[in-house]
C-alpha cells in the first residue's frame, strides 16, 4: 500500500486545483498552512546557515573566520531570521492555521483573505530582510539599541526595520483572525472547556500577538524615523532617552517569548495525552496558567534592562513579577509530568520531542529564574549564560516541540505515515546534540566568556569547541526529518483517520481533510476523552 | 434581518458572520490603541522629564486651529454617527450625504493642519531640518517637536485613508450597495472613524493646551 | 432579528445631537481652563475631559456595536495594556536617582 498510491487524496484539500496559482490564492486555511510551512522551513535554514558561520567563528578564540563587523552583522542576521521569521510564526502559522479550525469544527477560520493577505506580510517582510542582507546586512544585534541603530550604525538599518514591521502586521492579522475564529466559529457543543488545550494555547498567543506587536511596529516606525531625520526622541543630545527605546522594545519583546513558548506548551499537552492515552492533568489549571502566563507576561519586560541604567526600584518590580511569572509555567510542568503518572506511556517519535521539551524547558525555565535576580543578572547578563538559556527554552522547547507537531500531524495533514525508526533516531540524535551545543555555553557564561564577540580568551576554547561539535550534531538531526518526511510524502504508508487513535476532531475527519474539514459533523465530548472509545 | 452581504461558507448564517466581523473590528481597534500608544507613552515620559521645555514649546503651537480641529473632528463623528443610523432606516441618500460630510470634515481637519504644519515651518520648528530656538530648553522644545510631528504625522495618516474609504462607501451607499439589510461594512469604518477621534481627543490637550496660562 | 429588536437598536437623532453638544461644552472647558493658572489641576483637568469625551463617543456613538460585553473587554484591553506600558516605564523613570558627576 505504500507505492505511489494517490488514492488518499482524492476529495482531499490538496486534490483541489494543483496550478502554483491555485495555491497562491487559496483562501483554504490548510492550503496557507503549508504555505508558512514553506516559508518558515525555509527561513529556518537561512537562521541556521548563519549560526553555523557563528559556531564555526567561535571555534579558535582568535576569530579567524571572519572580522568583528562580519560577526555582527551575521549573529544580527541570526537573530532577525529565527525570531521573526521563525519562532514567531511557526507553530501558529503552521500547526495553528492548519488545526484550529478542525479543531473546533469549523469550516475556515474567521477571515480567509485575511489569512491570506498576512502570508503575503510575511513573505514580503521576508523578502525586504533578505534584501537587507544582500545589501551588505546589519550589525545592530537584533534589538536594534539606540543610539546604535539610530545614529552610528553603518549598516541597512532600514531595510530590516521594513522588513520586520510588515512581517509584523501579519503576525497582528494572524492573531486578530484566530481570536475572532475561537470565538465565533466553534462548532455546537464545543464549549469552551471542552476545547484541546493547543486551541487554547493558540488564542493566548493571539492575545500576545495583538497587544505586543503594534507597540514593536510603531518603535521600529521610531527608529526608522530617528535614523532618517537625524533627530527624534531617543537621542540624549535633545533630553530623549536611550533607555526609553529599550523600554518600548522590550514590552513587545519579552511577550514576544511567549508567543513562541505558548504554542508549544499547547503541542505538548496534545501529543503527551495521546502517548499516555489519558486526559492532561488538571486541564483547568493549564488553561488558566496560560492565559496567565500571557497576561503576566505583559509585566516583566525590565528584567532585560537591570544593568542598562534602570532605576533599582524597578528593577526590584520587574524581578518581583519576574518570579511570579514562572509560577503558571511550574504548575504546567508538574501537570504534565503529573499526567504520566500510572499512564500506557509509549515512546514514538512526537512522545520523544515532547519529553524532550519538558525537560530542557524545565533547564530553560530554571536557569530564567536565576537571571531574574538582579544580584545574579549583574555578572550573568551579556554573557553566554543568557545566551544558553534563551537557547534551552527556544531551541530545546519551541523548536523541539514544533518538530514533535510536524511529526504528530504530519499523517494528518499529508495522509502518509513517516518512518518510525528514522524519526526516532533524529529526536534522539538532536537531544544529545542539543545538550553538547548549549550545555557548556551555561559554564561559558559562568566563567565569563561575553557574547556577541567575535573572539574570545583563550581558556575559553575547550567548551567552544564542544559546543561547535554539539551543533553540527544538531544541524545533522535537523536535516534527517526534511529527508525522511519529504520521502514518506512519496513512499509513506497512507495514514487512515486516526494512525495515533488519538482523540480530537482533527482525527474524525479523513487524512488529509477535504477542503471543508469535515463531511460529517463531528461528535463533540470532553477533550481527551482517552477513557471512552474512538467516536 | 441580514445586515451583511453574501454568507461566506465558514460561518451558518448572517448573525455569526457580523458578530465575528464586529469582533474583529473591536480587535483591531484594540491594537491601533496600543499602536498610537506607544507615541502616548514616549511623550508622557518625555514630558516627566522635561515639563518646562514641553510647556514653552507647547506655547508654539496654534491653539486656536488645534481648538477648531477638534471641533471639527468632533462633528463629524457625530455625522458618521447619524449615516450608520440612516442607512438602518433604509435611507440611503440621506447616509450617503452625512458620509460625504465626515469625509468633507475630515478633509478640512487636514487642510487645517496643514496651515499649522506651514506656520511651523515658516517659524523655523522643524527638528533636524531648519529648527531656530535659542536658551537652555531649546533642545527639549525640539524633542516636543518630534513627538508633534510624530504624532500628528501618524494621526494625520489615518484620517486620511478613513476619508478616502468613507467616500468609496458614500459613493456605493449612494449607488445602492448599501441598505437596512446591509450594512456592517459601514458600521466598522465608522467605528475606525471614532478610533481616529478618540485619538485626537487625547492628543489635543497634549499637544495645545500646555502652559497655557502663563 | 425580530423588526422590533431591530428597531430598538436605531438610536434616537436627539440623543446623538445632546452628545455631540456635551462633547462641544467639554472641549470649550478644556479650552478655557487651560487659559486659567491652576497649576496641577490643568493636566488633570484636561485628561479627565478627555477620557469623558472618549467613553461618550464610545458609549453613544459606537454603542450598537459595543454593546456585548466581549467587545467592551476587547476595547478595556487595548487602553489597560496601555496604561501598564506607561505606568511600570514610569515606575523606572520617575525612580531614577541622578549621579552627580565626581567633578
Amino acid at each position: 500500500m505504500n507505492a505511489i498510491d494517490s488514492s488518499a487524496l482524492d476529495g482531499s484539500f490538496l486534490a483541489r486545483g494543483h496550478s502554483l496559482r491555485a495555491w497562491l490564492t487559496t483562501l483554504d486555511h490548510k492550503r496557507i498552512a503549508i504555505l508558512y510551512a514553506a516559508g518558515i522551513t525555509f527561513f529556518f535554514f537561512l537562521g541556521g546557515a548563519a549560526a553555523t558561520l557563528i559556531r564555526l567563528n567561535l571555534v579558535t578564540p582568535d576569530g579567524a573566520l571572519m572580522s568583528a563587523e562580519s560577526y555582527n552583522k551575521t549573529f544580527t542576521f541570526h537573530g532577525v531570521i529565527m525570531v521573526w521569521f521563525f519562532l514567531i510564526p511557526s507553530i501558529p502559522t503552521t500547526l495553528g492555521n492548519f488545526l484550529l479550525p478542525l479543531m473546533i469544527g469549523a469550516r475556515d477560520v474567521a477571515f480567509p483573505r485575511l489569512n491570506l493577505t498576512s502570508w503575503y506580510l510575511y513573505i514580503g517582510g521576508g523578502l525586504f530582510t533578505i534584501a537587507a542582507l544582500l545589501a551588505g546586512g546589519v550589525d545592530t544585534g537584533w534589538t536594534f539599541y539606540t543610539p546604535f541603530s539610530t545614529m552610528f550604525s553603518n549598516s541597512n538599518v532600514f531595510l530590516v526595520v521594513a522588513g520586520v514591521f510588515i512581517t509584523g502586521f501579519s503576525s497582528i492579522l494572524t492573531g486578530v483572525n484566530f481570536i475572532v475564529t475561537t470565538h465565533a466559529l466553534r462548532t455546537a457543543g464545543m464549549t469552551w472547556f471542552r476545547l484541546p488545550l493547543f486551541v487554547w494555547a493558540i488564542y493566548a498567543t493571539s492575545l500576545v500577538m495583538v497587544l505586543a506587536t503594534p507597540v514593536l511596529a510603531m518603535t521600529l516606525a521610531l527608529i526608522a524615523l530617528e535614523r532618517g531625520l537625524g533627530v527624534g526622541i531617543f537621542d540624549p543630545a535633545l533630553g530623549g532617552d536611550p533607555l526609553l527605546f529599550q523600554h518600548l522594545f522590550w514590552f513587545y519583546s519579552h511577550p514576544a517569548v511567549y508567543i513562541m513558548i505558548l504554542p508549544a506548551m499547547g503541542v505538548v499537552s496534545e501529543i503527551i495525552a495521546c502517548f499516555v492515552r489519558r486526559r492532561v492533568f488538571g486541564y483547568r489549571f493549564m488553561t488558566y496558567s496560560m492565559l496567565a502566563i500571557a497576561v503576566i507576561g505583559f509585566l516583566v519586560w525590565g528584567h532585560h534592562m537591570f544593568v542598562a541604567g534602570m532605576s533599582t526600584y524597578a528593577s526590584l518590580v520587574f524581578s518581583m513579577l519576574s518570579f511570579v511569572v514562572a509560577v503558571p509555567s511550574a504548575i504546567k510542568v508538574f501537570n504534565w509530568t503529573t499526567t504520566l503518572r500510572k499512564g500506557q506511556i509509549s515512546f514514538e517519535a512526537p512522545m520523544l520531542y515532547a519529553l524532550g521539551f519538558v525537560g530542557l524547558f524545565l533547564l530553560g525555565g530554571l536557569t530564567g529564574l536565576i537571571l531574574a535576580a538582579p544580584a545574579l543578572d549583574v555578572p550573568l547578563t551579556d554573557t553566554y549564560f543568557v545566551v544558553a538559556h534563551f537557547h534551552y527554552v527556544m531551541v530545546g522547547g519551541s523548536v523541539m516541540a514544533y518538530l514533535g507537531g510536524i511529526h504528530y500531524w504530519w499523517p494528518k495533514i499529508t495522509g502518509r505515515l513517516y518512518s518510525e525508526a528514522w524519526a526516532r533516531f533524529a529526536a534522539i540524535l538532536m537531544f544529545f546534540g542539543f545538550n553538547l551545543t548549549f550545555f557548556p555555553q551555561y559554564i561559558l557564561g559562568y566563567e565569563g566568556m561575553p557574547r556577541r564577540y567575535h573572539s574570545y580568551l583563550p581558556q575559553f576554547q575547550a567548551l567552544n569547541v564542544l559546543s561547535s561539535a554539539g551543533a553540527s550534531i544538531l544541524a545533522l538531526g535537523y536535516i534527517l526529518p526534511v529527508v525522511y518526511l519529504l520521502w514518506s510524502l512519496w513512499r509513506g504508508d497512507l495514514a487512515g483517520n486516526n494512525p495515533w487513535h488519538a482523540r480530537g476532531l482533527e482525527w474524525q475527519t479523513s487524512s488529509p481533510p477535504p477542503s471543508e474539514n469535515f463531511l460529517r459533523p463531528p461528535q463533540v465530548r470532553e477533550a481527551y476523552a482517552y477513557d471512552q472509545p474512538e467516536p | 434581518m441580514s445586515a451583511c452581504s453574501a454568507i461566506e461558507q465558514q460561518y451558518d448564517d448572517a448573525v455569526q458572520q457580523r458578530e465575528a466581523a464586529t469582533l474583529g473590528m473591536w480587535v483591531f481597534l484594540a491594537t491601533e490603541i496600543l499602536f498610537f500608544g506607544v507615541l502616548f507613552a514616549s511623550y508622557t515620559i518625555c514630558r516627566v522629564l522635561h515639563p518646562t521645555g514641553f510647556a514653552i514649546a507647547s506655547r508654539h503651537t496654534d491653539m486656536l486651529l488645534g481648538t477648531i480641529e477638534t471641533a471639527v473632528l468632533l462633528i463629524s463623528s457625530s455625522l458618521i454617527a447619524l449615516a450608520v443610523r440612516a442607512i438602518k432606516l433604509d435611507q440611503r441618500r440621506v447616509a450617503s450625504l452625512l458620509m460625504t460630510g465626515t469625509a468633507a470634515l475630515g478633509v478640512a481637519f487636514l487642510v487645517m493642519h496643514g496651515f499649522e504644519y506651514l506656520r511651523e515651518y515658516r517659524e523655523h520648528l522643524i527638528p533636524g531640518l531648519d529648527f531656530m530656538q535659542s536658551g537652555p530648553y531649546a533642545p527639549s522644545v525640539e524633542l516636543f517637536f518630534c513627538l508633534y510631528y510624530f504624532i500628528t504625522g501618524f494621526h494625520s495618516l489615518h484620517v486620511l485613508i478613513g476619508v478616502s474609504v468613507i467616500l468609496v462607501l458614500a459613493a456605493r451607499v449612494a449607488r445602492g450597495s448599501f441598505g437596512a439589510q446591509r450594512y456592517t461594512t459601514l458600521e466598522l469604518t465608522a467605528l475606525y472613524w471614532h478610533l481616529v477621534d478618540i485619538v485626537w481627543i487625547f492628543v489635543y490637550p497634549l499637544i495645545y493646551l500646555i502652559g497655557r496660562s502663563g | 432579528m425580530s423588526a422590533a429588536r431591530a428597531a430598538a437598536q436605531i438610536v434616537p437623532v436627539r440623543r446623538l445631537l445632546w452628545v455631540l453638544a456635551a462633547l462641544l461644552g467639554l472641549l470649550a472647558l478644556s479650552a478655557g481652563s487651560a487659559l486659567l493658572k491652576l497649576g496641577v489641576w490643568n493636566p488633570i483637568i484636561n485628561f479627565a475631559v478627555s477620557v469623558t469625551k472618549t467613553l461618550l463617543v464610545m458609549a453613544v456613538f459606537m454603542h450598537e456595536t459595543e454593546a456585548r460585553q466581549l467587545t467592551r473587554l476587547v476595547s478595556a484591553l487595548g487602553f489597560i495594556w496601555l496604561a501598564m506600558l506607561i505606568g511600570l516605564s514610569l515606575a523606572d523613570f520617575l525612580t531614577r536617582s541622578p549621579l552627580p558627576a565626581p567633578w
